[in-house]
């Protein structure tokens, strides 16, 4: 595999919250492109592309959506796809856009992600939908949550690696404490192991506080062509390398239910192209849909082979030396369903660049960033990693 | 703000899961069962993990042990092994005590094609 020459010139993130300002996707798609573009020094007429990640029509009540906001972003004639993957479809339309650049297909490519996941629909309108997400014709008719999926294949990893509430809590305490420092996160709150133990338990061991919320917001990212990146860019991120997998459908006809196996095959996949191994790995923007999520990403992707010492011992936190989730992760800075894993790789860019909130910017910038999503659990793994561009090459 | 109401009313075939599907409505295990290494499936999957695309409809007895539980305001589910397959399923526990392990496929709710669990009557 030959190193990739794309080049992250544009990244950019709404705030996510649930909107009550009257405003819709579509500004949020714009608000988040704009921001890119205007980053990235490019005009309009130089994209060739445009990848749109957006989980379902029934959120925003648009089919076709990358048609419509090529419109809307002034990009008429580009060659305009939606990717969908669950909750990995930012991160697939963001390796779609790779493959595009990198192929030389596209110049320059606008990755958006978004979804209005908390205003358009009731929470018990998104929480059934979210059900079909998994086999709609097994879990999907039979009414399993997502949050009960999670919990059992948690059960079965917490008993494995013997993780405990202790580290569910946290977990949260520290995503949601890295949400405190960033201006645009869903969920800016101190919860205490008290708060998170006093909250409504929703399928064991997860309580209200352990799950992710529902979020409105977007994300956008310009990817280009190393030669064709304008001088004031020359310094931007890379991408090093991108991989994906899935794993069976059933939780129960996997070999070990609590073990997310696709994400150890797409970091191998990524880790391979970018020719590192996962200890390489200085921060990762990682795919908490729950706090025990977090735990069984961090192992599958190779970031620990001791989740619970580690986490007690600081590494994943703020100042450690591999943070994880700075931006507060799903848990603190929220879940538009489309956006997030275009939003956790705009945050490695910017982290890479030392551009992010100041509260939160390690001083001396990592090298290499990781920005891991998945859909189902873990049914659909995408993950990127990024690096320095030349001034660090 | 634009408010809508929409209310969808879909037909779906089953295809090649019917057995499955009818099976389940009427309390019915069906599973599949791999015609080269002879592991079962339920819910049954089409080509089997040994790689081989054949495989036979059997009934199972319906009667499941609980492997992994969980209970709170989303319900109580469970991944179950239904005695005679190879792979857990996922279900959802109808009144089934906390205490209790065992239990059995019950005929679903209405038309959908739903993995119930409930209490063998003499548990």
């Amino acid at each position: 595999m030959h190193k990739t020459n794309v080049t992250v010139t544009g990244a950019a993130l709404t705030p996510f919250n649930r909107r009550r300002d009257g405003t819709g996707f579509r500004d949020w798609a714009a608000s988040a492109f704009d921001t890119a573009l205007d980053m990235s020094g490019l005009e309009r007429s130089d994209i060739d592309a445009l990848y749109v990640a957006s989980e379902s029509d029934f959120f925003h009540l648009q089919l076709n959506p990358a048609s419509v906001l090529a419109t809307e972003l002034g990009l008429v004639g580009v060659a305009a796809t939606r990717c969908e993957g669950g909750g990995a479809s930012g991160q697939l339309a963001v390796h779609a856009a790779i493959r595009s650049v990198q192929s030389g297909a596209a110049r320059h490519a606008v990755v958006i992600g978004v979804d209005p996941s908390a205003s358009a629909l009731s929470g018990d309108a998104i929480r059934s939908l979210y059900g079909f997400s998994f086999d709609a014709w097994t879990d999907g008719m039979t009414g399993l949550t997502s949050t009960a999926l999670y919990a059992l294949s948690y059960q079965a990893f917490a008993a494995e690696h013997r993780t405990t509430e202790a580290d569910l809590a946290a977990v949260t305490i520290q995503n949601r404490m890295n949400a405190c420092s960033n201006p645009g996160a869903h969920l800016r709150r101190q919860d205490t192991a008290d708060d998170i133990s006093a909250s409504p338990m929703i399928s064991s061991p997860y309580r209200r506080l352990h799950c992710s919320p529902l979020s409105d917001g977007a994300a956008a990212l310009i990817l280009s062509q190393a030669r064709y990146v304008p001088a004031n860019r020359a310094s931007a991120p890379r991408i090093a390398g991108a991989g994906a997998a899935t794993d069976h459908m059933h939780l129960g006809a996997r070999a070990d239910p609590g073990t997310f196996s696709a994400k150890t095959k797409a970091m191998q996949r990524a880790c391979t192209e970018a020719e590192i191994s996962p200890s390489d790995i200085q921060m990762a923007e990682l795919y908490d849909a729950y706090a025990g999520a977090q735990l069984q990403g961090i192992t599958a992707l190779g970031l620990s082979d001791a989740v619970s010492r580690d986490l007690r011992d600081g590494k994943f936190a703020g100042d450690g030396p591999c943070p994880i989730n700075l931006s507060g992760g799903l848990m603190g800075q929220g879940a538009p369903v489309g956006a997030t894993g275009v939003a956790q790789t705009a945050t490695c860019a910017l982290v890479l660049e030392g551009r992010y909130h100041a509260a939160l910017q390690p001083q001396k910038p990592p090298v290499w960033a990781l920005a891991d999503t998945h859909g189902g659990v873990c049914t659909t793994s995408a993950v990127t990693i990024l690096t320095q561009g030349k001034q660090a090459a | 703000m634009i408010s809508h109401h929409l209310a969808l009313d879909y037909t779906l075939a089953p295809g090649w899961m019917t057995p499955f599907v009818e099976g389940v409505k009427t309390g019915v295990a069906t599973g599949r069962k791999c015609t080269d290494c002879a592991k079962v499936s339920f819910p049954p999957v089409r080509i089997c993990p040994c790689g081989s695309t054949k495989g036979t409809w059997v009934a199972l007895s319906g009667q499941a042990e609980i492997t992994w539980r969980a209970d709170g305001a989303d319900g109580s589910f469970a991944l179950a092994r239904f005695e005679g397959a190879n792979t857990l399923s996922s279900v959802k526990l109808i009144d089934v005590d906390p205490d209790t392990t065992n239990g059995r496929l019950a005929a679903s709710e209405g038309d959908l094609p739903m993995l119930l669990l409930t209490e063998e009557p003499n548990a």
